[in-house]
């Protein structure tokens, strides 16, 4: 409360006269809330205390050995009054209370990418009365204490599993588009997997018959948030197609594309527990991001022994909040604050009198030699006005003293104006104090927020490791950075033993330009987010046929997204309806999809698959500097297995076990694929893709659960031992051990593997799993080891001597950081190949790939012009995944407004509440592209010029259910979280309106059909779900010219809503959207050119599918 | 004996007033009767002169700022149960070994948890119903005539302030004082915490004198 009403303290003065000379004239009847039974004759059915009613401590859990049955007071237990008064309910004693016995079946957490461990407690006891499948029930989901990375815990999402299998709107059987209907148009006929399969297969077949090239690009597997490590890059892998598609470049790619620079790693993975500074760009890790549940427990480990905790971010998160420090910066210009860290690192000296620079690290594990050598990159330099002049000699002191030279320049009061700190400057000095005094244990992720926000984001992560590397904190020691490969653990698709090929498929010989077009060779992932504006550009396939790429696919054959939502989530949504919407664009599509979306709306077959508890997948996450795995099952199925029940065809024991204990026909990936694989794509095995799904015991079916695992987990020496200990009787110990557990830990306390001697037997190194002759190594001039690269030719590093020692060393060309990337400079980059930012507004001009399209310099206050911050998470929110969770939903209503700064809010009268219209304009091609109507809040918890709209909020449909013919309920459509809107496009303009709250809509038909029982409070349902608008729509696609991930942020312009506006309201003029991606395209990108032979740089791996030399050559003309 | 009965009949109201305050949200009836009541009103001044009573109505405020005050208060962000704050491992204890519930059961009292949508009875508001309970008992002593019978109340309600309520409630209430929004939540933790310290030094020059003669 107020200080001023703490003023007022008269009452107080006189509280010693409660009593006195007072007489209150209320009865205390009248007030008194009444809670007691008084001198009540309750029946003590006292029993022996089998229940304790409060465990002994907070972290209990049921030991290991009981979880196949263990015993637990009902959940209404406590407010009955418990055992020692009801007795437990028996024949005899039916009001007693509710024993449940339970059957804990490991699992692992879908809702997010941390893979947090879960258990499903499945109620047995009824089961084992009745011999009733349909009676076993997912009474709770709770965490797994058993599992290294989550320890037990679970953030809201992870329990609220349990509402999404229970969803009333759950799709209960496979559907295909009524023969007949036209894409969207609502219409659905009931199915079975047999025909999909049967249909989507002869497809399939029929595409890959023909063998040619453009065939080996037509059918694309589109993933959205994996959750598992390994599988879904082996579907199109198997049949030897380039034809994976991921979600990363609308999600992670910026960052990505810096951390491999620096160290060709996908991302870094921090030890946050032994951390003393916790260095955050954004609210990521530690209230909402990536692996967060599992960052926050670390995180406050490490703050309980004194770390300290920094947020740089333009909006005041929750971690913000809490944080030691808040340093609200300009979206997109942090790579200005690391490079004055640096700077001051360089130029200054510790109290002693000492360098900053840990140099026993950064000389010893940097390349700087590479740079010193390289005349002409250092001309380069000189000549952009990096440095007066080239270093006189190539020592280090003199590679120290020019990069003292070149970083001065990033100075305090820089920084200030450049990340608009006007007023609060004197933060970064408390910053840099923070920084220096952790020494070399500053732990970080750099991820999301700034990097995928903005054109350039990925210097973010280039320049935010430099004055981490500086202080030695890069080394992968206790609580500093580690790298994402040390960590984690991917043998989801490595079951290849257990198939009759009994080997990985080779390499993929074709390179598909729908996911990696020419004028991104450097894109860190596949180009997913332009997808059908690619399919759609006749002229940009026409271009680039005449420059020598003659195969580029005009269409797909069949476009597989699974568990993905790109109507919805990517930027752009029209395009996407719009080539949807095309058959002769994309002849055939099916989502594998737990849930309705926005995408199945325009799908042929939407085939149910299974959430968190539902499904087989291993997954590994670098939550931690350790090597943990879990590993997903299917709770229903697992329990009846363990009960005695056997399916009828072994390789569909998950579908069986879903339809046999009533879920639904719900399956699972693993399953899908190898059956439609082994009898529908190649029946008789003539492609070549039969044998790497067929099962080694019986080639007359695909393989199943037990065997893929069992030699998937066989990889993992440590597993595969102890499983053998444990289940010695077993014919697959590897398989029923982490059926059983849930999680493994391979190998803890992973540090410094970089310092790992190269491992070597006689005159044999071996590295990789390769053996290399003495012989065949040879030593480059900067200690690197070198051999001949078999697939790609050439040379390729095993290793590096450093300080007279051989040892692994990092993932690079160079074994060791790369503060000087040479292949980006080879690649058409040579000014970014190192940390840089530029200086001035003349060289933001220059390097414009560099600046942020949302930078102050586009931005006009006085035209109500902002920068708008979208990427930022709703931590009970999964982007697209939540939406059939009532808990979820119900606790994130009206919780995505956008907020504007208290002071910008009232300069343009804007209240809390009001209605704004959010204009958005593209800062390259000048373009607009339409508008959202949402909800303003203002909030001193952004900084002023920047809005915050998380784009997690704006479900929508066209339809509250649809009709099956032959069916005799109705299926509702995401009635928990998505509104009622009208929705018009006419090919260039695109609108959406709200037509009904998903209250009405929910109230409908809350008698639901399904999961009655279950969904009895769906008239508690007081949300109409009509906060939020469908931003991504409006928003164009902004492919980074380098990275090649959309660049989320946007410039907008804000004016109060009209009268007949409405939240939720959008126009989009997506006709200019689509110039708004050639823009970028053309006018930032440095394409492959005339002369260009290769298409990426060889030791970059593309992700997912492994490709022959012959794929990545290429002969540009023209 | 007059002055007995008149002060018991006001500790009966305060405690139901402060317990009814922290068990559950507040309705217009509730508000409508502490406003009704000027020596009831005169002790939430704050709330008295709140501005947003000029400008809202008492559905709108209870809607958009005591529900939410209560929520944060009692459900969400602070832990107002004995057991949190008395044991060293911080567990909320509903279980029958709580000594709460164990003197609740002594004394043939249930808490009907159900009802009171509380998961333990050692909950702020269910205490100080039970002290509500008690004086409404010792009343009826009162009007019976049954003096052994108050000051053996007055013993019990000395030894439950002592062992329980005092040992914790304060801290809970400072806390809820600290992190109230609105002036009825705020000073009805002040309240409440007041008068908890001034009915103890009530309860034990009571029994030094009026029950002095009790053995």
């Amino acid at each position: 409360m107020t200080k001023s009403m703490n003023q007022d303290n008269h009452f107080i003065e006189s509280r010693r006269s409660f009593l006195k000379g007072t007489a209150y004239s209320v009865a205390g009847v009248t007030l008194a809330a009444g809670v007691f039974e008084t001198i009540v004759e309750t029946p003590a059915e006292a029993e022996e205390k089998t229940f304790t009613a409060t465990p002994k401590s907070l972290s209990f859990y049921p030991p290991l050995e009981q979880w196949d049955s263990f015993k637990e007071l009902d959940g209404d237990d406590w407010k009955r009054g418990g055992v020692g008064r009801k007795g437990v309910a028996s024949e005899n004693n039916p009001d007693g209370i509710k024993v449940n016995e339970f059957m804990l079946v490991p699992t692992v957490c879908s809702n997010c990418e941390a893979q947090c461990g879960l258990t499903a407690w499945v109620e047995i006891g009824e089961y084992k009365r009745t011999k009733n499948p349909r009676d076993l029930f997912v009474k709770k989901y709770m965490g797994n204490p058993l599992h290294a990375g989550s320890r037990g815990r679970n953030c809201a999402k992870g329990y609220a599993t349990q509402t999404q299998m229970y969803d009333p709107d759950r799709i209960p059987f496979p559907l295909k588009r009524a023969p007949g209907s036209k894409r969207g148009e609502g219409k659905w006929v009931r199915t079975t997997w047999d025909e999909a399969m049967a249909t989507i297969g002869k497809k399939m077949h029929d595409t890959l018959k023909r063998g040619d090239e453009v065939s080996k690009k037509m059918i694309m597997y589109h993933v959205g948030r994996p959750n598992e490590n390994g599988f879904g890059h082996r579907v199109p892998h198997s049949m030897g197609l380039d034809g994976y598609d991921s979600h990363t470049n609308i999600c992670s790619a910026g960052a990505r594309e810096g951390t491999i620079q620096w160290v060709n790693d996908d991302r870094n993975s921090p030890d946050w527990a032994n951390a003393k500074l916790i260095f955050l760009q954004s609210s990521h890790a530690a209230d909402a991001g990536h692996y967060f549940q599992q960052s926050a427990g670390y995180i406050a480990d490490a703050r309980k022994k004194g770390a300290k905790l920094v947020v740089m971010d333009p909006r005041m998160s929750n971690s913000a909040g809490m944080a030691d420090l808040w340093i609200p910066v300009w979206p997109g210009t942090e790579a200005a604050l690391y490079l004055h860290l640096a700077n001051r690192i360089l130029n200054e000296k510790d109290i002693h009198g000492k360098d900053l620079v840990n140099h026993a690290f950064f000389k010893n594990w940097v390349n700087w030699e590479q740079l010193m050598k390289d005349k002409e990159q250092l001309a380069l330099m000189v000549s952009k006005g990096y440095m007066k002049q080239v270093p006189q000699d190539e020592s280090y002191e003199s590679f120290i003293e020019m990069l003292k030279e070149i970083y001065s320049p990033y100075t305090k009061e820089f920084v200030v104006k450049e990340c608009k700190m006007e007023g609060y400057g004197h933060k970064l000095d408390e910053l840099f104090d923070m920084f220096i005094d952790a020494g070399d244990r500053i732990s970080t992720f750099l991820w999301r927020a700034g990097t995928i926000g903005h054109r350039g984001g990925w210097m973010n992560t280039r320049s935010g490791f430099f004055p981490l590397a500086l202080r030695g904190a890069m080394a992968g020691n206790i609580g500093g950075v580690g790298m994402h490969h040390w960590h984690v653990i991917s043998v989801n698709g490595k079951g290849d033993a257990a198939t009759v090929a009994g080997e990985r498929p080779p390499r993929v010989d074709v390179w598909n330009e729908i996911a990696w077009p020419p004028e991104y060779p450097l894109s860190t992932y596949e180009m997913s987010h332009i997808m059908p504006h690619l399919l759609l550009d006749d002229e940009w396939r026409a271009k680039w046929k005449a420059k020598g790429l003659k195969h580029i696919p005009e269409k797909l054959a069949v476009w597989i997204p699974r568990m993905y939502n790109p109507v919805w989530i990517n930027p752009d949504g029209f395009r996407w309806i719009e080539a949807l919407k095309r058959e002769d664009k994309i002849e055939l599509s099916f989502n594998l999809s737990p849930t309705w979306s926005e995408t199945n709306w325009f799908c042929d077959y939407v085939l149910p698959v299974g959430l968190a508890g539902e499904r087989h997948d291993q997954s590994s996450e670098p939550t931690k500097p350790a090597r943990w795995l879990s590993f997903k099952n299917p709770a229903l199925r697992v329990a009846l297995e363990k009960l005695g029940w056997k399916p009828k065809d072994p390789a569909r024991a998950t579908l069986e076990a879903h339809m046999t204990a009533g879920l639904g026909e719900i399956w699972e990936e693993v399953e899908f694929w190898a059956n439609i694989m082994v009898h529908y794509v190649d029946p008789d095995g003539s492609l070549g893709v039969r044998k790497f799904w067929a099962s080694k015991e019986d080639p007359s079916r695909a393989v199943t659960i037990p065997e893929w695992y069992q030699a998937a987990f066989d990889k993992l020496p440590n597993l595969r031992k102890t499983a053998k200990l444990k289940y010695p009787n077993s014919k697959y110990p590897n398989y029923e051990m982490m059926r059983d557990m849930g999680t493994w830990l391979e190998e803890d306390h992973v540090y410094r593997p970089q310092e790992r001697p190269l491992r070597k037997e006689g005159n044999k190194y071996i590295a990789h799993g390769h053996e290399y002759d003495e012989s065949e190594v040879e030593k480059d001039e900067y200690g690197t080891l070198l051999v001949h690269d078999h697939v790609f030719g050439g040379k390729k590093p095993i290793g590096v001597e450093v300080d007279g020692k051989i040892v692994q060393g990092f993932h690079t060309l160079s074994g060791k950081l790369e503060f000087y990337s040479k292949w980006f400079a080879e690649w058409k980059w040579p000014e970014f190949a190192i940390p840089i930012y530029p200086r001035n507004a003349k060289e933001r001009k220059e390097m414009v790939q560099l600046v942020t399209q949302v930078h102050h310099d586009f931005i006009d206050p006085s035209k109500n012009e902002f920068a708008l911050n979208t990427v930022f998470r709703l931590p009970y929110n999964i982007h697209t995944r939540s939406v059939n969770s009532k808990h979820l939903m119900e606790i994130s209503q009206n919780h995505n407004p956008v907020w504007i700064s208290t002071a910008d809010a009232k300069r343009l009268g804007i209240k809390r509440g009001d209605a704004i219209k959010v204009t958005i304009e593209d800062t390259v091609s000048g373009l607009e592209s339409g508008y959202f109507i949402a909800m303003a809040v203002p909030t001193e918890a952004t900084m002023p010029g920047v809005l915050a709209c998380s784009h997690h909020a704006g479900r929508w449909k066209l339809k509250n259910a649809v009709e099956i013919p032959g069916f005799e309920h109705k299926l509702g459509v995401l009635g928990l979280g998505a509104p009622l809107y009208d929705m018009t496009m006419d090919g260039k303009i695109g609108t959406l309106k709200p037509k009904q709250g998903l209250n009405e809509g929910m109230q409908a038909r809350k008698d639901t059909w399904q999961f009655k029982e279950y969904n009895k409070d769906l008239d508690n349902i007081w949300w109409d779900g009509l906060s939020g608008a469908w931003q991504n729509a409006v928003a164009p696609s902004h492919p980074d010219p380098i990275a090649g991930n959309h660049a989320w942020h946007q410039k907008v312009r804000i004016e109060k809503a009209g009268p007949d506006d409405v939240i939720g309201d959008i126009y989009v003029n997506y006709e200019n959207n689509f110039k708004v991606y050639q823009a970028w395209r053309d006018k930032l990108t440095r394409p492959l050119a005339k002369g260009d032979k290769l298409r990426r740089p060889v030791h970059m791996k593309r992700p997912a599918v492994p490709l022959t030399l012959k794929a990545y050559s290429v002969d540009i003309t023209g | 004996m007059e002055t007995l009965k008149q002060d018991l009949e006001n500790r009966i109201a305060l405690y139901a007033l402060i317990s009814r305050l922290m068990i559950k949200e507040v309705d217009e009836d509730f508000l409508k009767t502490i406003e009704s009541d000027e020596a009831i009103y005169a002790l939430f001044p704050n709330y008295q002169n709140w501005s947003k009573r000029n400008d809202k109505s008492m559905k709108e405020l209870i809607e958009a700022y005591y529900n939410v005050d209560f929520a944060n208060l009692f459900l969400m962000h602070l832990v107002p149960y004995e057991s949190f704050y008395v044991r060293d491992d911080q567990m909320i204890d509903s279980g029958k070994g709580n000594p709460v519930i164990e003197l609740y059961d002594a004394l043939d009292f249930r808490v009907e948890l159900e009802k009171a949508r509380v998961v333990s009875g050692d909950h702020i508001g269910v205490e100080l119903e039970f002290m509500y309970m008690l004086c409404k008992a010792q009343l009826k002593a009162l009007e019976a005539g049954d003096k052994e019978g108050i000051c053996e109340l007055f013993q019990i309600q000395k030894g439950f302030m002592r062992d329980h309520l005092l040992e914790w409630a304060p801290m809970f209430l400072i806390n809820a004082k600290k992190e109230s929004r609105t002036p009825l939540y705020h000073e009805g933790s002040e309240l409440t915490l007041e008068f908890l310290l001034s009915d103890f030094e009530y309860i034990n020059a009571q029994l030094d004198s009026f029950c002095a003669d009790v053995a």
